[in-house]
Formats: C-alpha cells, sequence, structure tokens
C-alpha cells in the first residue's frame, strides 16, 4: 500500500481520458436532446449523413480535448507543508492548494462507466464558501484508498499507524448492514417528499416530451390534453390518487434499493466507513471528530418497525451555503434498529448516553403559531366567507383546517424538550418526524440568550446554541433555568481542553 | 432541583460565575454622536427627496403638509429607538469569554468563548474615525448569527483587545500542535 509515493506530481489513471470525454458528452447530449431528436424524425436521408458527419467531429474533439486536460491535471502531496495540491486547466490554469487539517471527507464512488473500465473517482470536501470541492475522476482502487488514508489522517500519524489502518479497514465487521426487508420497510416509510417531486417532475417531462414529438409531427391538435381530459371525465379522482400513492409508494421502494442497496456501516479507529448502491457502490469514510451534531428522528410508521434514521451533520461555513452544500456536508444513515442506534450513538459520540434534566417551554410557545397559521387564516377566510357567495359552501373545510393546525401546533409544543445532561445536550422537536438533536457541550461555537420585554414578569426566554453545523434553539423556555444552564456550559466550554473538531 | 440531576462533579451550580451579574461597558458616548450623523444623514436624504416630491407632483401638493407632519413621527420614533438601542448596548470582557448585550425589543445576548474564537477583525467606519471610534468583529466557527459586531470601542481599548484575543489564539494553536 504505502509503495506508491504521492509526494511528486502525478496524473490520474489513463482511462480518465475516456471518463472526462464520456461526461462532457453526456452533458452535450442531455442538453440537446430534444433538438436532436427532432432533427433525426424530420431530416431527409441525405441530410442524415451531416448529422453522423457532425457527431463523429463532435466526438473527436470532446476527445481531443479530454486528453489535454488529462495532461495538464496533476496532483501531489506535499508533506513538509501539509496540502495536497492539485494542478488543471487546459487554457484557465488553476492551482488548487488544500489544507490537510482542513479535509473533512474523502469520497471514493464509482460510476456505472468507471465500473466497466475499473476505476474510482475521489472526491475531497472541505468546510468554507469559498474553498473548492475538488475531485480527481479516475484512479485506481489502491492509490485512491491509500490517498484517502493519507489525506484524512494528516500528518501527525506515522506509517506503520497507517498501515495498521489499512488492515482494520479490510478485516473490520459491519455494525450495521441493511436486509432487503429493512430496506422495503425504509421505503415504505421514509422520504415521500422526494420522491413526490420526482414523480411530479417525471409525469411533467413525459406530458412535455408528448406534445414535442407531436408537434414535431406538425400534428400537435391538443390531443394530449384532450386525452387527459376524457380520462379524469372516466376515471374519479380518488382512483387516480390512489394510483398516483401506490406509483408514488413503489418508486420509493425502488429508490432506496437503487440508493442504500448493500449498505454498510463498518468502523476503524476515529473514521466510520459507510458503503452503498446497487449500480454505483459509493463509499464514505467519515472522520468522526468532525460530526458537530447527531440527529436521530423517527416517525409513527418507523416505530412500528423499529426503524430509525441518523444524520450526522457537519461542519459548514456560515457564509456562501447553498442547499447542495449542507445536503451535501450532512450523511444519512437509515433503518437502523433502537439497539444499532444505541452502538452507533456510541460510537459517533464516544459515549453512551445517559439520563438527564427535562426543560419543557411554557405554554405561551402556542401563541404566536397559533394566532398566524390558525386565528388568522381563518379570519381572512371568513371575511371572504362575507363577501363572496362562491366560498360559501367551503366553511367545514376551513373549520378542520382549524383543528387540525391548532393540533399540530398543540403536538409540537408537547414535543418540544431539552434533555440536558453532564456530557449531551438533546433537543428533542418534531410533529410526524419527531427528532433528537444531540450535541456535546463542548462542540458549541457560542451562545446567544434573548427575552422579549413582555416575557420578563413570566420569566421566559430563549435560547441559541450555535455550532460549526447549524443552531439548537431552545424556545419559551424559564429564563432562569436557561441562565443557569448557560453558566455550566459556559464553564464546560471553558474548562475544558477538548477540541471542537 | 433539577441541576442537581447531571452534577456529577463537585460542582455548585449556582456556584459558577454568572454571565447575567457582569457589569458592561457601555459603547463610548462619542458613537451616539456617530449615531445621530448617521440619522441625521439619513433624515436629510429622505427630506429632500419628499421635499421634492411634493413640489414637483401636483397631485400630492395640498397633501405635503401631512406628510411632512407624518415624516417627523417618523424621525422622532426613529430617534428614540437609537437612543433606546444605544442605552441598552454593552460588552464584557472576561477571563474566558466576552459577552455583548443589545436589543430594544429582545433583550439578547451573546456570549463567545475566547476559546472558540476563529477570528478578530477591526472595522473603522468613515464617521467613527472622527471620534477615534471603532467596531470590534468577532467570529467563531459556527453560523453568522452567533458572531459579534462590538461597535463605538476607542480605537486603541478595541486594538488592546483585538491584541490579546489573537495572541489567545496564538497560543491556543502552539499549545494544540
Amino acid at each position: 500500500m504505502m509503495d506508491h509515493d504521492f509526494s511528486k506530481p502525478q496524473r490520474q489513471s489513463i482511462s480518465g481520458i475516456v471518463i472526462m470525454a464520456v461526461n462532457t458528452l453526456q452533458q452535450i447530449i442531455r442538453a440537446l436532446i430534444i433538438p436532436i431528436a427532432i432533427f433525426v424524425i424530420k431530416a431527409q436521408t441525405n441530410l442524415l449523413v451531416y448529422f453522423i458527419v457532425g457527431i463523429s467531429i463532435l466526438i473527436l474533439v470532446t476527445l481531443f480535448f479530454s486528453y489535454l486536460s488529462y495532461r495538464r491535471f496533476t496532483f501531489f502531496l506535499d508533506n513538509i507543508k501539509q496540502e495536497f495540491v492539485i494542478n488543471k486547466g487546459i487554457f484557465n490554469r488553476t492551482l488548487l492548494t488544500i489544507q490537510l487539517d482542513k479535509i473533512q471527507q474523502v469520497n471514493i464512488n464509482q460510476s456505472l462507466l468507471q465500473k466497466i473500465i475499473g476505476v474510482y473517482s475521489l472526491q475531497i470536501d472541505t468546510p468554507g464558501g469559498d474553498s473548492k470541492e475538488v475531485s480527481i475522476k479516475a484512479i485506481d482502487e489502491k492509490i485512491a484508498y491509500s490517498l484517502k488514508e493519507l489525506l484524512l489522517n494528516g500528518q501527525k500519524v506515522s506509517q506503520i499507524d497507517v498501515i495498521e489502518k489499512d488492515i482494520s479497514l479490510t478485516s473490520q465487521t459491519p455494525i450495521l448492514k441493511l436486509s432487503s426487508s429493512t430496506l422495503f420497510k425504509i421505503g415504505l416509510t421514509t422520504n415521500y417528499g422526494s420522491s413526490l417531486a420526482l414523480l411530479v417532475g417525471f409525469i411533467y417531462a413525459i406530458f412535455h416530451n408528448a406534445k414535442e414529438l407531436l408537434r414535431a409531427f406538425d400534428s400537435d391538435n391538443g390531443q394530449v390534453e384532450a386525452a387527459i381530459k376524457t380520462e379524469v371525465s372516466i376515471l374519479s379522482v380518488s382512483i387516480i390518487i390512489a394510483i398516483f400513492l401506490f406509483i408514488l409508494l413503489i418508486i420509493n421502494i425502488i429508490r432506496t434499493f437503487v440508493k442504500y442497496f448493500d449498505f454498510e456501516i463498518s468502523e476503524h479507529k476515529l473514521s466510520l466507513l459507510i458503503s452503498s448502491g446497487l449500480f454505483a457502490k459509493k463509499n464514505t469514510l467519515l472522520s468522526l471528530k468532525k460530526v458537530q451534531i447527531t440527529t436521530c428522528s423517527q416517525n409513527y410508521f418507523q416505530k412500528k418497525f423499529n426503524i430509525m434514521n441518523l444524520n450526522l451533520k457537519q461542519t459548514h461555513s456560515g457564509e456562501a451555503q447553498t442547499e447542495k452544500d449542507l445536503t451535501k456536508s450532512n450523511l444519512h444513515i437509515l433503518g437502523c434498529s433502537a439497539a444499532e442506534k444505541d452502538e452507533l450513538l456510541a460510537i459517533i459520540l464516544g459515549k453512551i448516553l445517559e439520563k438527564g434534566a427535562v426543560f419543557t417551554p411554557n405554554y405561551r410557545f402556542l401563541n404566536l403559531p397559533i394566532f398566524f397559521n390558525a386565528i388568522l387564516p381563518i379570519g381572512i377566510f371568513f371575511i371572504f366567507w362575507f363577501l363572496f357567495q362562491e366560498v360559501k359552501p367551503y366553511y367545514p373545510l376551513s373549520i378542520i383546517y382549524f383543528f387540525v393546525s391548532v393540533l399540530m401546533i398543540y403536538i409540537s409544543y408537547k414535543k418540544h424538550r431539552l434533555t440536558v445532561s453532564q456530557d449531551f445536550i438533546i433537543k428533542k422537536s418534531g410533529i410526524w418526524d419527531i427528532s433528537h438533536e444531540i450535541i456535546v457541550p463542548h462542540k458549541i461555537q457560542s451562545i446567544t440568550t434573548f427575552q422579549y420585554l413582555w416575557h420578563k414578569v413570566a420569566d421566559v426566554g430563549h435560547v441559541n446554541l450555535h455550532t460549526a453545523a447549524g443552531v439548537i434553539q431552545f424556545k419559551y423556555g424559564n429564563y432562569t433555568e436557561i441562565k443557569q444552564l448557560v453558566n455550566y456550559w459556559l464553564y464546560q466550554i471553558e474548562s475544558g481542553t477538548e477540541e471542537w473538531m | 432541583m433539577l441541576m442537581q440531576e447531571f452534577t456529577n462533579e463537585a460542582i455548585e451550580i449556582n456556584s459558577l460565575p454568572s454571565y447575567q451579574e457582569v457589569s458592561l461597558n457601555a459603547p463610548h458616548p462619542n458613537y451616539w454622536k456617530v449615531m445621530l450623523i448617521n440619522i441625521f444623514i439619513f433624515i436629510f436624504f429622505s427630506t429632500t427627496v419628499l421635499i421634492t416630491l411634493i413640489i414637483l407632483n401636483e397631485k400630492i401638493k395640498p397633501y405635503g403638509i401631512y406628510l411632512v407632519g407624518g415624516c417627523m413621527i417618523i424621525f422622532a420614533f426613529i430617534f428614540l429607538l437609537y437612543k433606546t438601542s444605544f442605552k441598552k448596548r454593552g460588552y464584557a470582557l472576561r477571563e474566558k469569554d466576552i459577552i455583548y448585550k443589545s436589543g430594544i425589543i429582545a433583550e439578547k445576548t451573546t456570549i463567545v468563548p475566547l476559546n472558540r474564537i476563529q477570528n478578530v477583525a477591526l472595522d473603522e467606519g468613515m464617521f467613527s474615525r472622527i471620534y477615534k471610534l471603532a467596531t470590534l468583529q468577532i467570529h467563531t466557527a459556527g453560523d453568522g448569527t452567533g458572531h459579534m459586531h462590538i461597535a463605538g470601542i476607542p480605537i486603541e481599548q478595541a486594538r488592546a483587545i483585538k491584541e490579546a484575543l489573537l495572541k489567545r489564539l496564538d497560543l491556543l494553536e502552539t499549545s494544540a500542535n
């Protein structure tokens, strides 16, 4: 393993040319798919020759540029400065320098194409808005893993240690392995939101492309819309909804299988190795000390199935955060049983969760949400009810809405809890998905307490615990207790010598 | 009673130093003048816009007096708001953390432990410089809402605090390595 020398500038695997060329072609084709389809359908046969010539030229040009960028892409590990350096770019030369201690996560992935060629891609995640995310497109498996170890372990680890870690990497038995039945349960109970978005997007795409094709044949006379209209009149809406939900569940299950097939977590030294995927195997090595917030969540169905989701949040910088970055620095572990959850938490947090003092919010927690989410909308509805005849028959709906929203707010109030023990702070919240956010006091970066003037007499206040991965909020607590807690946490942070990262 | 459940160590929660009882330093009185200059610039520009609007627009002209009156009330309100905001501010540097309190409707206290500071910056505004004042910006690895901006510290003092904080940062880094 260790015979590979990373200290001299080197190129990626030669097959990287193919990978890069295919990636570029894929992008071009994806962008031009509809014009190409129309061209192929509408063009006369003699023009097809030009079309094929054009495509061939396109492929040649992409290959040529991929070759150039392959030649220009070099990387090396500067052992003295403790930096990983990447040199790249055909016309614009880019020099990327990554300090080893800033590296958060190293991912080794394999797409279908990479699987065929037999190479891996290596991705380096660093925190901070300006530092770019770096990836090497084609690299041999052995080199990838030894580079990953070197990148993650930094300078302080001796070579013997690294070798030892490599052995443990291969010999560790997994802590968690998801069976097909667990995957099935997960598919039934999680991630409805993203599957719904996918399904809606898919239906829209079908509709859109069908019209596009018909237009290509100059025969779009609104058949698609007409077809939909007749379908709606034949089938009752409820059947459509039932079918829709069924498809949604199926898609959800399929997605879960594709994404989490063969999901395995194993521990070695201070990291977790997580691997999963049906077509493309995805390996992630996560350095445990970089986890800032650990969240476990469960909804009603999941509780019945005895499965839980864990979400590990890592450091991210406050500035220039996109939604994608945010979800990227999070790591999901699905489908653990209660026992597996405890075992994982013990590894991640380094200690076993203990019982602690529970703090509950004041009833004033309910006031604002009830006013803005229940009373205000209903008030607006009744103004409409007075003014317009058309909305009158809908008034039962408004009453249902009122009671449901009040009930939901009440549940969120009942679930809003803060548990404090010597080593942990646990914030419970949620309505349907009940989540427990767990942090260790020494990972707190700063604390903010605040109180509205009119809450002074009632002694009610709020506290925000800022960590490098987000804020933990406890609202409408007893302010005297909160102040005491803050003093206690400050004492823990300031007297301790533990590093937060 | 609740507190005793999680104290395994021999620590009496009530004997811990409490952040809420620290006496805070108010911003330098000259900072109020800086705020006044800013308020007057704002008032000057908005009244110029308002007056040109009243003179040029025939339709608005008859209501001009009410508009001016309304604006006067708003200005007085802004003035009062800033005055209370100025009075409510305070900061304190303790041995192991830095505290900043502010806010009119919600009284907000932020505490940053010194060993969690990532970066200290000193910002001198155009008018602040006239009165030799500066804003001390303290950044942590947490999100933006947990950062601290303390305005109206005499420049010499701000520099001294900054140096002290940075020296501590160096100290921490060398001891960690």
